[in-house]
């Protein structure tokens, strides 16, 4: 691999290590280093402080790194499968669908909370089929435009029944402006455990996609002529990233800039467009993107939590900028 | 002995020893939780007033001008959506009780997988402030007491409502930053009004919350004689909102603007229920309806 290359993996690596030290260590209540270590490696007494180590803090940190990786990974596979620089998982509908699931649980139906990450996973998913259903029918069925324009059609859809029910439900929207501004909430491990499955079977996926990704990437002919079979390929990168884009959703809310703006930063910072060094690198730093935007979203204010999308955009978007102006 | 009296004598001999092993494998009563957690003012007052000081209390907007003074050197806990404390500030509290509010449901599941018991205790209206009052004693395990203080509390409302002699029309508002809601009967606010003497001018008006969003044009259509509103917001932003509420232009037409009857209330006494509810409805009474 090029010293380029090496390096970027390599920063990403170590600071992706640091924010986990940091994640574990930090939070609204001062606990020394040494009970924290303790707490992880099963040394320390029963009580609050290997609660909340053990307890809140690992499974968020955990699901950060999930989190992270996941919609690196999407947003690098639908730029791929759409050739499409803009594509997040905004352009399949997932995030409106999700963003609706959530809002459905949070305000009508406030007493069935715990069904909340499996109502954002599901309406993803939902928006998604629709999507694929539309866009793999009737004439230039799978072709790029149509699935485009399917996506803008079904998301609009989803944003305009999200904004009815907030409207409708306006005393109770409170709850859910934080959702959709996307954050992760100590909540232990039960939403990880539902949703872990979809990360793994996303992520097993996308690894399989990286080869024939690069040949689409040749373009539909070339990589036709490839043996490769680019409308089929196009729908499982999509599905792919539906999965992995819903099941993030239902665990943090809607936070597509990181779909967006990951793949491209890894191209930008290693100079190749191949999947096979952008998806593994875009899970790398998508993770520690936002294990590092959520440390600081717990700890700045603290105990208040913050959103952590503000911090992800503040800590992404200069870098984004500067590569984007040293390097195009 | 007969048939009938030995059937008697045997089936109270059962029934004694069904009784008596039932008796026997019935635990004793559980032990009173010591380490508790109130999350709302009204729960942290009550604990204060049945004596107990709770190991942490729920920071809420407004601040903290109408606690007990028991409470003064109990930790605060700053309540923040979505999910109301910082869950790692609770957990270092170690409760055995959190008294919460549906508010912070969504923090609530996280809560109980933390081995917390957690209790939601909001009354919404006058009439349940005795009842959740009573519903506090029995889980801090002290019922004689909270039966005293929730009788008190009932002749403190009762008084609170002698010799009304007018009934104005009124729209509570709650001005949620420039977005106004008008607090409905079901709401703690509304109830209150109502048991002051107020019409509350909100008919059509619907929410399960008991806040509904009310334009500008149906405050003015229903033209309440008394406008009583409350700002809701961050404590630094209070100030400003109350003054923009207090000379809101879109209702200067009301018979409550020319009239000069646009109140602002700035405390929480009409958001959220407190345990003095008699002094709240004279303060109404006295400030804003004047019968």
């Amino acid at each position: 691999m090029p010293l380029r290359r090496l390096s970027v993996v390599m920063i990403a690596a170590v600071t992706l290590v640091a924010a986990i030290g940091a994640s574990l260590a930090l939070g609204a209540v001062s606990i020394p280093l040494r009970d924290v270590i303790d707490a992880l490696t099963g040394n320390l007494d029963p009580g609050p402080f290997k609660q909340i180590v053990t307890e809140l803090r690992l499974p968020r940190t955990v699901d950060a790194i999930l989190v992270g990786a996941s919609l690196g990974v999407a947003g690098a596979l639908l730029q791929g499968a759409l050739g499409n620089p803009l594509a997040s998982p905004d352009v399949i509908g997932v995030t409106g669908g999700a963003g609706f699931g959530a809002v459905l649980i949070l305000l009508v139906f406030p007493g069935s909370i715990a069904l909340l990450p499996v109502g954002a996973l599901v309406f993803g998913l939902a928006a998604a089929a629709i999507v694929f259903a539309v866009a793999w029918s009737g004439e230039s069925r799978g072709g790029i435009g149509k699935l485009i324009l399917a996506g803008i059609g079904v998301q609009a859809f989803f944003f305009a029944a999200t904004t009815a029910t907030m409207v409708i439900y306006s005393d109770r929207v409170q709850s859910a402006v934080f959702w959709l501004a996307g954050g992760l909430v100590s909540e232990g491990w039960t939403n990880t455990e539902a949703v872990w499955p979809y990360f793994a079977v996303g992520l097993i996926a996308a690894a399989a996609l990286m080869r024939p990704l690069d040949r689409l990437a040749l373009g539909d002919d070339v990589a036709a002529s490839l043996g490769a079979r680019p409308r089929l390929i196009r729908l499982i990168a999509c599905a792919t990233a539906a999965v992995l884009a819903s099941a993030a959703a239902s665990l943090v809310g809607l936070l597509s800039f990181l779909g967006l703006v990951t793949p491209h930063l890894v191209r930008l910072a290693g100079g190749t467009p191949s999947h096979r060094y952008v998806v593994p690198v875009s899970a790398l730093v998508g993770a520690t993107i936002l294990l590092v935007g959520d440390t600081l979203a717990r700890v700045v204010a603290a105990p208040v939590e913050l959103p952590v999308g503000p911090f992800m955009v503040a800590l992404g978007v200069p870098l984004f900028l500067w590569l984007l102006r040293k390097t195009v | 002995m007969t048939p009938a009296p030995r059937f008697a004598a045997r089936a109270l001999a059962c029934a004694l020893a069904i009784t008596a092993t039932a008796a026997a494998a019935t635990p004793a009563t559980a032990k009173a939780p010591t380490r508790i957690v109130a999350l709302t003012p009204f729960t942290a007052n009550t604990l204060a007033h049945l004596g107990i000081k709770p190991v942490g209390i729920g920071q809420t907007l407004g601040g903290h001008d109408k606690l007990d003074p028991a409470l003064k050197s109990v930790k605060t806990l700053p309540l923040s959506h979505p999910a109301g404390p910082n869950l790692e500030q609770l957990a270092a509290l170690n409760p055995q009780l959190v008294l919460s509010t549906p508010t912070w449901q969504r923090g609530e599941t996280a809560m109980r997988k933390l081995g917390m018991k957690v209790v939601d205790v909001e009354p919404r209206s006058l009439a349940e402030v005795a009842v959740d009052t009573k519903r506090i004693g029995a889980l801090v395990g002290r019922t004689a007491q909270a039966n005293r203080l929730a009788t008190q509390i009932d002749r403190g409302i009762a008084n609170a409502q002698k010799n009304i002699r007018k009934h104005p029309t009124v729209l509570l508002i709650i001005g949620v930053g420039r977005t106004p809601y008008a607090a409905l009967e079901n709401s703690w606010g509304g109830d209150v009004v109502k048991k002051a003497g107020g019409r509350l001018l909100t008919r059509g008006l619907r929410a399960s919350g008991g806040f509904a969003r009310i334009s500008n044009e149906t405050v003015v259509e229903r033209d309440p004689d008394v406008i009583i509103a409350v700002p809701h917001g961050a404590a630094g932003d209070i100030p400003r909102l109350a003054r923009y509420l207090k000379t809101n232009p879109a209702w200067k037409t009301t018979k409550a603007a020319r009239n000069k009857r646009i109140y602002v209330s700035t405390g929480n006494s009409l958001l959220q229920a407190w345990t003095d509810a008699g002094r709240t409805i004279s303060d109404v009474r006295r400030s804003f309806l004047k019968n």
